[in-house]
């Protein structure tokens, strides 16, 4: 799926939360956003998914501008905090209901999901029977994660995936998104503070810094390097 | 180190009261919300004042041979009890987070002691003034001695206080036993039915006994009230206190309910949206009260207006009668839909679903709602007024079809947050504003206002009015296809508000 932006400008009240004239994202391509806290990371993934609206400029998802049309919803899948998650169903529930509205029959979802079982929290017994609002904040970012990967989405948007989860389940992730970028060629848009695993799964990092992008460049072997310095600058 | 001392500890909560305060009410309403309410509570200000000081020419038309001050001191008791109820529906628990201040060095007992004096702050201990005040001045102050007037005032203002903390301590033990409000509310409809239709007056004869005997500069009924208050007072401070050690996060498993059915695939998008607003109701505190409230104003509350001997406005109880009867869920919880989603409104953006199938699954849900209430009521008019029948079949479709959109058009308007799972108090009103309170002009006056009008040709009137309804359900897609365009017009500044949640 290509993602492009065209002009965008976002403002809360006088402060620019975003400055963006042209980005650019191929089919296929995993991009890294990278920024300070405030940078506008997450004011970005929101103007994609539609969650806000631009001041101005605009947003298209294969050509289709994100605010005009909901057929671009169908191939997206995201999860960027707890309010993508229903807190009073229990994970089964969770994941059906997700897999019922992208159109998956009960054993279609459960089927889906196998390759993400390891990086799920435990489904069975009284763990199956607790409600997500029960988990620990990294089990329940874990089924929010799975809900956005287990669809195979066209495109896939998540905001800070590795915080908050224990090192096994950091590692077990990577795994995952690199395998669905593999296997189903998603194009994903990852924001992260771990500048570490960041570059190991992207083939490109955008960084930002008060609203603008101050760096979009290719991921080659000294990109960790490059962005340790420039943030500890 | 030191914890900071008591009258510094009182500053930083002012302050800090003060900026929750100002900041509330500063992004609340608009303009015209601020006209309307102004003008409301001039209104009520006015009618109280003039009430309270010209009580004598209202006594003198319904207790024509009765003085003023022993009129009133007949009805105390009983108006202190009904403001115990009013509290306990509307009152506002003050929202002050005292969580944040927990970890400081603080003195835990000078947080109870700010809490209990600044939660004295709410409208329920002002309006009764508006009318007491000029009253006491006009009528008890002139007949009676200082000491025994003063005596009699500040019985008023104590008894204001011990409906107060008592509808504190009764929201804390609620919040620990819900279930308790059942037969508490059910223990509270009979006592009322037996005081009421004995005819005895138990309430007024105690009522009046006690407050001639402090006008006369009696001590033991002064003392009863004191001791009530200070009661009282002590318990909402012990049972805070206990609340301040043991937090009382509802998010323990205990208080989850697991309800386990599945909807069909076959239903589509919709049975699974149905399935999903029926779990968001049952497992969850705060939904699933207004659940229990629609079941009680089409049971037990209906049982106490149709028992009632109407002699002043049938058709306006009738009319309230068929309102609530089949309305209630729509009315009590069909209001803050979309407040409801608050927590997972970015998610239902975000994902694969249309507000047509968001608002189709939705007035599905009121609608149904209308017609299950409508059969479980329908025994009760049987049972006591099987004339009203008519009414309660007529108003199943008005409810139905236009109630339910009313509704919706207030709901689609939602803009503050509801934290479902959270709720420390019973009745707590997040995610209310005034135009909850002002919609309810536009919803339940029209179908009373025209009850009246076509009292004397009733059939003809309640066949417009369910015919209405009828047309008006049988136009749901239009509706859905209304609402849909307007949240998708509203949706960002919705979320917006709903995302206040997480800060």
């Amino acid at each position: 799926m290509r993602v492009e932006l065209t002009d965008i400008l976002k403002r809360y009240g006088k402060t620019t939360a975003l400055n963006v004239p042209k980005w650019t994202l191929d089919e296929g391509e995993i991009v890294g956003l990278v920024g300070s806290n405030g940078a506008g990371k997450t004011t970005f993934l929101r103007l994609v998914l539609d969650l806000l609206q631009p001041d101005y400029g605009e947003i298209t998802l294969d050509g289709q501008p994100v605010s005009k049309s909901v057929d671009w919803k169908v191939r997206t899948g995201s999860y960027l905090d707890e309010s993508f998650l229903m807190g009073f169903l229990t994970i089964s529930e969770y994941l059906q209901f997700t897999g019922s509205i992208y159109g998956f029959q009960n054993g279609t979802t459960e089927r889906a999901l196998e390759s993400f079982a390891s990086f799920l929290p435990p489904r069975t017994g009284d763990d199956g029977n607790k409600l997500i609002r029960e988990l620990s904040s990294g089990n329940s970012k874990k089924v929010g994660i799975v809900a956005a990967m287990f669809i195979r989405p066209g495109l896939l948007i998540l905001d800070e995936p590795f915080a908050s989860l224990d090192p096994p389940s950091q590692i077990r992730l990577k795994r995952c998104l690199l395998t669905l970028a593999r296997e189903s060629g998603t194009t994903m848009i990852i924001s992260s503070h771990d500048l570490g695993h960041v570059t190991e799964v992207c083939s490109r990092i955008t960084v930002l810094d008060e609203g603008h992008i101050v760096k979009n460049e290719k991921t080659s072997s000294a990109t960790l390097s490059e962005l340790q310095t420039y943030f500890s600058s | 180190m030191n914890s900071i001392r008591g009258l510094d500890t009182y500053r930083l909560l002012i302050r800090n009261q003060w900026r929750t305060m100002r900041r509330s009410t500063r992004s609340g309403h608009n303009l015209f919300m601020w006209i309307v309410l102004g003008v409301m509570v001039a209104y009520a200000t006015f009618t109280l004042f003039v009430l309270g000081f010209f009580f004598d020419r209202f006594s003198i038309i319904l207790f024509p041979s009765e003085e003023p001050v022993l009129v009133v001191n007949k009805f105390l008791l009983a108006g202190f009890l009904s403001l115990f109820f009013i509290r306990f529906l509307f009152q506002k628990t003050p929202r002050m987070i005292l969580s944040p201040y927990l970890h400081l060095p603080i003195k835990k007992r000078h947080l109870v002691a700010f809490f209990q004096a600044s939660s004295l702050l709410t409208i329920h201990n002002i309006y009764p003034l508006l009318f007491f005040i000029p009253f006491w001045m006009r009528f008890v102050r002139p007949e009676h001695t200082v000491i025994s007037s003063s005596l009699w005032l500040a019985s008023i203002l104590l008894l204001m206080g011990a409906s107060h903390y008592g509808n504190l301590v009764l929201r804390s033990l609620l919040a620990r036993r819900a279930a308790w409000f059942y037969p508490l509310m059910a223990l509270l409809v009979v006592v009322a039915i037996v005081d009421e239709t004995s005819g005895q007056g138990l309430t007024s004869t105690i009522s009046a006994y006690m407050f001639a005997q402090i006008l006369s500069e009696g001590a033991l009924s002064f003392g009863l009230i004191c001791g009530v208050f200070f009661i009282l007072a002590a318990w909402s401070s012990i049972m805070l206190m206990r609340t301040l050690r043991k937090p009382l996060a509802s998010s323990s498993g205990a208080t989850t309910k697991r309800t386990k059915f599945r909807v069909p695939a076959r239903y589509g998008i919709t049975g699974q949206l149905l399935h999903l607003e029926i779990l968001l109701m049952w497992r969850n505190r705060r939904p699933r009260h207004y659940l229990f409230l629609s079941l009680m104003f089409s049971t037990m509350y209906l049982v106490v207006m149709m028992a009632s001997e109407r002699v002043y406005g049938g058709a306006i109880f009738d009319g309230l009668i068929g309102l609530f009867a089949s309305g209630g869920l729509a009315l009590n919880y069909g209001q803050l839909m979309f407040s409801w989603d608050s927590r997972h409104f970015d998610g239902i953006l975000a994902r694969n679903i249309t507000f047509k199938q968001v608002v189709h699954a939705k007035l599905l849900l009121l609608q149904l709602s209308c017609l299950v209430l409508f059969v479980i009521s329908l025994p009760l008019f049987l049972w006591f007024k099987p004339e009203l029948l008519v009414v309660h079949f007529a108003f199943l479709f008005y409810n139905a079809g236009i109630t339910t959109i009313l509704v919706m058009e207030l709901a689609s308007r939602n803009l503050s947050p509801v934290d479902i799972s959270q709720s420390g108090s019973f009745f707590n009103y997040e995610g209310f504003s005034a135009k909850h309170w002002l919609w309810f002009i536009p919803t339940a006056l029209p179908p009373t206002l025209f009850m009246i009008a076509v009292q004397d040709n009733l059939i003809v009137g309640l066949v417009f009015l369910s015919s209405i309804g009828l047309v008006s359900l049988l136009a749901t897609d239009m509706w859905t296809n209304y609402f849909a365009n307007a949240l998708t017009r509203r949706k960002y500044i919705m979320a917006e508000g709903f995302r206040k949640h997480a800060r």
